[in-house]
């Protein structure tokens, strides 16, 4: 991202209304980004059996998120799903894994465990009280062990995240954590009618709701409205 | 057999210390505890020579949750429910094992409609993780198709215990004088529908993976753990009856109602990695008959056998009970001072002992091979670590 944010919202500037392109910009990256998380996979106990094998399976498919590509080094991956346990004998390794992924990297973590220390809150000697002792944390998800539906839910939460939160000219700027807990009565259907209508969604770009999100210099405004319409066309078909 | 006890320190300054021949150097090769194939944070110091392992040191503690300390602390009723965390994939079988200590030292005796239903579920849940093992063991070899098949069949009896339990893993099902709910109305008959399921999808298991040239060549003589070294390293489990040792608590220290089930032990003969295999697809086969011949047969009853309190007091001693799990014997020792909190409980897991086989059975051989015997041991980490 060096290039892009460091030369091109300079150059863009110059180009007369060129605020709307670094804003497409910012759009399409965070599309990419949220449509391809590459998970790291730090299982390390009963959670990784749930999280880790269960959504990888074929009832659950962890493959419709485009978060499929599980990768055991933290080089290649820009998405730690915390499984599991972190006890002291762990957090420095955790936290150097954490390290040794690239920006933007985001972390899921999974169960009462990595939240808070789960059942081993109390007169443990050993269990780390969460994980946010140790890294940053994006979304949460409870359960002991959290169903694989309640995962994907916090996937579409830390999606939704991504698209919405970070921009370009802003890099790493964190959001707030989330607790994305399934709302009761949700099953497994219910999310991949989500997953669905995300994806269609996705397939439609809608100029006319990008341009009217911006925030023009007064007068500019109507001017603006005008010539969405020659675009709409144009750039539908182009993504 | 002697057993040297040195520090890893020691054994590292050995190594660099004698390494004067100018053709080769012995080099150290650190194995987790962050690695795909170790099933968990299992580390493993590699003294390697070229590719052959001269010596593998497991190195524990990545997952010590203090589970026995904690257990310490809390009432026989709850100090059941951490079992779950230990073997997470024998959850079921974990809760029985402290179930029936605390049963045996307080003197509750339980019906034998729980007796059936414990039995059931036991082997339900041997099926379960075995079919996981399998499909990891593909996985671990290279073979991604495996793990699908494996993952596919076990969702489906974990619906049909997800039915009764309520939850999918951690199941918390077993409790000391009874089972935390009745079974479900449509389980009887969703069991024998899965039985009807899951035995021709054994046969395809077989096609699979099996009688396939490739899985036989990497498991065949690799791994050989020899009779003599399993006992004396107390290996328990399909380790121990893969090589050769027809030592099974179910059948020659019947607990629960597995002496009213007609049932084989398979045992291997060479004990290399492909008998542990064989012994525990096998396995998969004869839990399916014992669910089968005691599914018919539970009798009516209560599944509690009276309203338990928490405060269940074991008279001041020490008490030692075990049973089979899907790895192999789960004992739980019990140190009470008449309290309703356990003065000290220890577990003697099966995957510690069967852990220390790797090093006697790989001693020797490619790096390469080491993966697969180390899933042909089935290891869950957590409950070596507790
Ligand atoms: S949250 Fe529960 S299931 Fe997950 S690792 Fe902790 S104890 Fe295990």
């Amino acid at each position: 991202m060096g290039v892009v944010t460091d030369k091109l919202p300079g150059a863009l500037e110059k180009v007369p209304g060129g605020n709307v392109l670094v804003t497409r910009f910012d759009e399409i990256i965070n599309w990419a980004r949220a449509n391809s998380l590459w998970p790291l996979t730090f299982g390390t106990s009963c959670c990784a059996i749930e999280m880790l094998m269960a959504t990888g399976g074929p009832r659950h498919d962890l493959a419709r998120f485009g978060a499929e590509v599980a990768r055991p080094s933290p080089r290649q991956a820009d998405l730690l799903i915390l499984a599991g346990t972190i006890v002291k004998r762990m957090a420095p390794r955790l936290r150097t894994l954490y390290e040794q992924m690239a920006e933007p990297r985001y972390v899921i973590a999974t169960g009462a465990c990595t939240i808070s220390g789960g059942p081993f809150i109390y007169h443990s000697y050993t269990t780390v009280r969460g994980a946010d002792e140790i890294i940053p944390v994006d979304v949460y998800v409870p359960g002991c062990p959290p169903r694989p539906e309640q995962l994907f839910h916090g996937l579409l939460t830390l999606q939704k995240m991504i698209k919405e939160g970070e921009t370009i000219r802003e890099p790493g700027v964190r959001r707030k954590p989330v607790i994305s807990a399934l709302p009761e009565g949700v099953t497994l259907e219910d999310i991949q009618g989500q997953m669905k209508e995300l994806l269609v969604k996705e397939n439609v770009v809608d100029v006319q709701h990008a341009v009217d999100k911006l925030k023009w210099p007064s007068g500019l405004n109507e001017r603006s409205s005008g010539k969405s319409d020659a675009n709409e066309s144009g750039a539908g078909d182009g993504t | 057999m002697t057993i040297e006890v040195s520090s890893l320190k020691e054994l590292v300054e050995q190594a660099s210390g004698d390494d004067r021949s100018p053709d080769t150097q012995e080099y150290f090769v650190n194995m987790g505890p962050q690695h795909p194939s170790t099933h968990g944070v299992l580390r493993l110091v590699l003294k390697l020579d070229g590719e052959r392992v001269l010596r593998c040191i497991p190195v524990l503690g990545y997952i010590h949750r203090s589970i026995e300390k904690i257990s310490e602390h809390m009432n026989y009723m709850n100090c059941v429910h951490l079992t779950d965390r230990m073997d997470y994939l024998s959850s079921i079988m974990n809760n029985w094992a402290v179930s029936k200590a605390v049963e045996e030292a307080a003197g509750i005796e339980v019906n034998s409609r729980i007796q059936y239903i414990r039995t059931i579920f036991a082997e339900l849940e041997r099926i379960q993780s075995h079919q996981l093992w399998w499909g990891v063991l593909g996985m671990d070899l290279g073979a991604f198709t495996p793990f699908l098949y494996g993952i596919r069949d076990r969702e489906v009896l974990n619906d049909v215990m997800e039915e009764t339990v309520g939850a999918r893993l951690t199941m918390n099902y077993v409790l000391p004088g009874g089972l935390m709910a009745d079974i479900h109305p449509n389980f009887v008959h969703r069991v024998k529908e899965f039985i009807k399921y899951f035995r021709p999808k054994l046969d395809e298991y077989d096609d699979l993976l099996t009688n396939n040239v490739i899985i036989q060549e990497r498991l065949r003589n690799v791994g050989v753990l020899s009779a003599q070294t399993a006992v004396q390293y107390g290996a328990t489990g399909p380790v121990l009856r893969g090589s050769g040792v027809a030592f099974d608590l179910r059948k020659d220290h019947p607990y629960g109602v597995y002496d009213q089930a007609d049932f084989e032990v398979p045992v291997g003969t060479v004990g290399d990695s492909w008998d542990r295999y064989w012994v525990r697809v096998e396995e998969m086969r004869q839990s399916l008959n014992i669910v089968e011949q005691l599914l018919d047969n539970i009798p009516p009853g209560d599944f509690l056998v009276k309203k338990l309190n928490s405060k269940i007091k074991i008279p001041e001693g020490r008490y030692y009970s075990q049973l089979e799990t899907a790895r192999g014997i789960l004992g739980v020792f019990i140190a009470s001072d008449k309290k309703d909190e356990p003065y000290r409980m220890h577990y003697r897991s099966p995957n510690f002992n069967n852990l220390w086989c790797l090093e006697p059975m790989i001693k020797g051989d490619y790096i390469a091979s080491l993966i697969g015997a180390m899933s042909s041991l089935d290891l869950v980490i957590p409950d070596i670590d507790r």
